[in-house]
């Protein structure tokens, strides 16, 4: 399985940060990371999007999967740096309500949701 | 896999075909700068949406035949794909978008939401999807 490169900040927040394009192919990866980073005891994480040059419904898919897999760990999944492509899919789909990019992957928990 | 001109796609599905279909595209918009990059834009996310739905549904797992096409007319882009995979079991007509927790089925929703017009049909044992954008004015 590739996995994407992770990092933790000084609060203890799981930064992970795919690349290229987030479709049916890098999905099923990015999913299955996301998944066992929360199973593994990290329900803090964010999605840091800087390198991904397009999203389509999979990408979408397995971001949602990560994120009720936080939340039902009593944490939370947040974005950062989303391309104006990746931005143009999360609000055709309304996703941006759910998955609302955050300024910084440093910044990302300071607000309470 | 065959491209003949900018924008024509030839191939046997696999797990390198999305990339094969966006250096089509992109090859296309190289050759078409009339193209509005906002018309460009929801075009990819379709094209993108509609090809992967053909590899996941029309292929079930298998290696199908399919080509892309891609035309420039007056004010609109159309996108042709035929494919000789399975026949599509769907209704566009109520195409819509799941909940928000949903981790599947948004596809030709999102397809449609940036497309002037999406078309589906069977005949002689092909399928043929038909994206037209929306108007570039």
């Amino acid at each position: 399985m590739a996995e994407w490169p992770m990092r933790q900040t000084a609060s203890g927040v799981t930064v992970v940060s795919p690349g290229g394009r987030l479709n049916m192919v890098a999905a099923p990866d990015l999913r299955e990371q996301l998944r066992g980073l929360v199973q593994s005891g990290s329900a803090r994480v964010v999605v840091d999007l800087s390198d991904v040059e397009s999203i389509d419904s999979s990408g979408l898919g397995a971001l949602i999967s990560g994120l009720k897999a936080a939340r039902n760990a009593g944490g939370d999944l947040r974005i950062v740096a989303p391309n104006a492509q990746v931005t143009a899919v999360l609000e055709l789909t309304n996703l941006n309500r759910v998955l609302n990019p955050r300024e910084s992957a440093e910044k990302a928990f300071d607000d309470p949701d | 896999m065959t491209r003949i001109e900018p924008g024509i796609c030839e191939t046997v599905t696999g797990p390198g075909t999305l990339d094969e279909i966006h250096v089509a595209l992109d090859e296309f918009w190289l050759a078409h700068p009339q193209v509005p990059e906002r018309i460009r834009l929801g075009t990819a996310i379709a094209v993108a949406e509609i090809a992967a739905n053909i590899i996941e549904h029309a292929g079930r797992g298998k290696s199908i035949g399919l080509r892309m096409e891609v035309k420039a007319l007056a004010d609109v882009v159309e996108v042709i794909f035929v494919d000789d995979g399975w026949e599509a079991q769907l209704d566009l007509t109520v195409a819509r978008l799941p909940g928000d927790m949903a981790e599947r089925s948004r596809g030709l929703a999102l397809a449609q939401s940036v497309l002037g017009e999406l078309s589906y049909s069977r005949s002689g044992g092909t399928n043929r999807w038909t994206l037209i954008s929306e108007r570039f004015h």
